[in-house]
């Protein structure tokens, strides 16, 4: 039997993941390697200590944003 | 003789005052005040008048700051008593520290390790073209004494490292980032939770930005946001002339707040501001409980 699989939105596209799918997952995917990506899930900061364990449900809307270090 | 301030604890600012000798390290005497803390988090205290009364000269440069109810002579005091450290004098760095000049800051340290290179005159407007192969503090230090004599401006040349940042800072109540590495970012970062000094953090990349205010003990600090790892290399980014200014006058407009204890800062809000659609929206962030700085620092108290 296949994965359930469900719609999230990932910097404002569609995207379809498999059932369970961890917010680390999703970050490796999109995040271009940047270690220091700021990350949100419904608006809401996530730590990156927490990347691992967050899983991700329908609909859910994730940003990931690359922080501008220069000067 | 050295004085030292910092946190104590979160929530409450303590004053510590120590009057130390350098020689020998001893300290000779220390003081604690407790003072209440305004809507930004910082102590909510009065100036004395006869350090910062204004000349006549003050009176007509910052009259249009003093006919407004938010600063008025009591906060335009405020502001010449502060001492604001920025540190980078490049594209942010330009704005922000003619800026916080021209408000009629007391006292302005501008650290930076650079000279003036030609590529850098598209944004860096605090440098002309005349300045190329100047020291950029000592440029920059030229520049704003001339549009503000009324103020007192430290220029150091400086690459800032955990050894010498507090040489850099001096006794500075607040630093203004205007770096463009995250290696210093994060000695900043160290230095302004262990003595209590708020950070403005800015950066700049392309046409977007971002900007938060970090007060020790009541926001997250720059690394509960990047939590160290491996630092990405220094890359060279490209950045639109005015950029740097945009962002970096949002830092100066925190800054200033900061100082009068007015409206409401940055505090635990990344400001993302992308100039391309022109919009700016915030992240909500709050402190790490892993961060390896400030709750190692609230562990210690």
């Amino acid at each position: 039997m296949s994965a359930r699989r469900f719609k999230i939105i990932v910097n404002g596209f569609a995207e379809t993941v498999d059932e369970p799918t961890s917010l680390e997952k999703i970050v490796e995917a999109h995040g271009d390697g940047d270690l220091h990506a700021i990350v949100e899930k419904n608006g809401r900061y996530v730590y990156p200590q927490e990347y691992a364990t967050v899983i991700v449900e329908p609909g859910d809307e994730i940003e990931i944003v690359h922080p501008d270090f220069g000067g | 003789m050295s004085c030292v301030r910092f946190l104590d604890k979160p929530g409450l600012f303590w004053k510590t005052l120590f009057l130390r000798n350098n020689r020998s390290g001893r300290v000779l005497l220390e003081a604690r005040a407790s003072a209440p803390l305004d809507r930004n988090g910082m102590p909510n205290s009065r100036v004395k008048d006869e350090q910062t009364a204004l000349s006549h000269g003050e009176r007509a440069r910052y009259h249009r700051q003093l006919i407004m109810p938010e600063i008025g002579e009591e906060g335009q005091k405020k502001l010449k008593a502060a001492r604001v450290c920025v540190v980078g004098i490049g594209g942010l760095g330009s704005t922000s520290a003619m800026t916080l000049a021209s408000t009629g800051i007391g006292y302005l340290r501008l650290v930076d390790k650079d000279i003036v290179e030609t590529s850098n005159l598209n944004r860096q407007v605090i440098h002309w073209t005349p300045d190329l192969g100047r020291d950029k503090s000592a440029s920059a230090g030229e520049k704003l004494s001339a549009l503000n004599p009324e103020i007192r401006i430290h220029a150091v040349r400086m690459e800032v490292t955990d050894r010498n940042v507090v040489e850099a800072v001096g006794e500075c109540g607040l630093i203004v980032d205007a770096t463009d590495n995250l290696a210093v970012r994060r000695v900043l970062n160290r230095f302004s939770v262990e003595r209590g000094i708020p950070f403005i953090f800015g950066g700049v990349e392309g046409f977007q930005g971002m900007v938060t205010t970090m007060v020790p003990g009541r926001t997250p600090c720059l690394e509960c946001l990047f939590p160290a790892g491996e630092d990405p290399p220094q890359k060279e980014i490209g950045v639109p002339g005015p950029m740097p200014g945009l962002v970096a006058s949002i830092q100066a407009v925190e800054a200033v707040k900061l100082l009068l204890g007015v409206g409401t800062c940055l505090l635990g809000r990344l400001l993302l501001v992308r100039g391309l659609d022109m919009s700016m929206r915030e992240v909500a962030v709050g402190r790490n409980p892993r961060c390896t700085v400030c709750s190692a620092v609230r562990r210690k108290q």
